[in-house]
């Protein structure tokens, strides 16, 4: 039910950017939702993956701009939490270098920085939810 | 729980490499935005309804200043027309006495942009348009835009000259110069443009006609640097488009004339 939520918010988020890119600053909604999904749990790849897949192919038409960076997120961050510990840090640097891979695709910078402040944001109620749902 | 792991992760990594495979062979992007034109229809109604519901509430005299405006533009472009007609005329019998054939027909009709991609030179539109093909060409009124990508529908995706699968046979008018503009994601570069031919910046490049696609004489692009290469053939010329479609509402698509062969 929640993928799902995600996916059509995700979906109207990719229309938004398209509707209204030239008329007003926007952050990449889609990315950032999804982002945050898959940071607040890493089991969430499932359905984030196939989300990513589609706001690339929908926004640049193609699949290589942001999901191959977010594809490597889940495994990297078994990895890293294994090594160093479960923490912020290495999930900070991971969403900043996710959404900063759109940087040569031509979205401005403070596009940039919305899309990350947006994402943190959902991160954090996600997280919220998934531990009152414990 | 490892073994399993393991195995949704090569799962994934087979769903990616199919997604790669089909995405590389079909124009998925063009068909995934195509399939938000009528969530994108939606969202613009709102803007519509505000718009028909403000117009209660103009006042007379603006409208009729508006209304002056419009008549004043009907006029010059009635006169525009009707110069435009006479000049077509006179080509046809120059053509005629030159024994030149005629370039293919293009049926021009305005189309509504609906969205355009995120990025900042909007490399991708999506139009509000009914019988548009694959390949017709889209303009602005500055200038050449892009070519129709797939359509479905009313609705019609567009690859603008920014994207490197374009490429536009140019020249001067005036010039011997035949040149091929393509795109490189963000900016224009001019290829086969001989060194001792090489024109100066700031002068304009309009479509030449060579192979049919484009029709002659819409403004391409401008030339914003020329470089000589030491020990090339041809000088290394940069360019930036003509037409601003970034913020552009309406533009105009010329579909080829479809003629029945016997």
């Amino acid at each position: 039910m929640t993928a799902l939520a995600v996916l059509a918010l995700a979906w109207l988020g990719g229309c938004l950017n398209l509707a209204f890119s030239s008329t007003m600053i926007q952050p990449d909604w889609a990315l950032a939702l999804l982002l945050g999904s898959l940071l607040a749990h890493r089991g969430n790849w499932i359905w984030v993956l196939p989300g990513v897949a589609l706001h690339d192919l929908m926004l640049h038409w193609s699949p290589w701009v942001c999901l191959p960076l977010v594809a490597a997120i889940p495994p990297v961050l078994i990895y890293l939490d294994d090594r160093l510990g479960a923490g912020l840090p290495q999930r900070m640097v991971l969403l900043l270098m996710a959404i900063f891979v759109l940087a040569p695709w031509g979205w401005g910078f403070a596009e940039l920085l919305l899309t990350a402040t947006l994402s943190v944001s959902i991160w954090y109620f996600a997280a919220k939810q998934y531990v009152y749902a414990a | 729980m490892m073994q399993s792991r393991s195995r949704s992760w090569l799962v994934a990594a087979i769903i990616l490499g199919v997604l790669f495979f089909v995405a590389s062979r079909a124009p998925l992007g063009s068909w995934t935005m195509l399939a938000a034109s009528p969530a994108l229809d939606a969202l613009y109604a709102p803007v519509r309804w505000w718009q028909s519901f403000s117009l209660w509430f103009i006042d007379s005299q603006t409208l009729q200043a508006r209304f002056e405006v419009v008549q004043q533009r009907s006029q010059q472009q009635a006169a525009l027309i009707q110069e435009a007609g006479s000049l077509r005329e006179e080509n046809r019998q120059l053509r005629k006495i030159l024994d030149i054939s005629d370039i293919p027909g293009y049926r021009w009709h305005a189309a509504k942009v609906l969205g355009r991609s995120p990025d900042m030179m909007s490399q991708r539109i999506l139009l509000q348009v009914k019988g548009v093909d694959t390949d017709d060409v889209i303009v602005s009124s500055e200038g050449l835009v892009g070519l129709v990508d797939s359509q479905m529908g009313a609705h019609a995706t567009v690859r603008t000259i920014f994207d490197a699968s374009v490429a536009v046979p140019v020249t001067i008018p005036g010039s011997t110069l035949a040149a091929l503009l393509r795109g490189q994601g963000d900016q224009l570069i001019v290829s086969f443009v001989p060194l001792e031919n090489a024109p100066k910046q700031g002068k304009v490049l309009y479509t030449s006609g060579a192979g049919g696609l484009f029709p002659p004489g819409i403004a391409v692009a401008e030339i914003t640097a020329v470089r000589s290469v030491p020990g090339q053939l041809f000088a290394e010329v940069d360019a930036a488009p003509i037409a601003h479609w970034q913020r552009d509402n309406w533009l105009v698509v010329a579909s080829h004339e479809k003629h029945d062969t016997p």
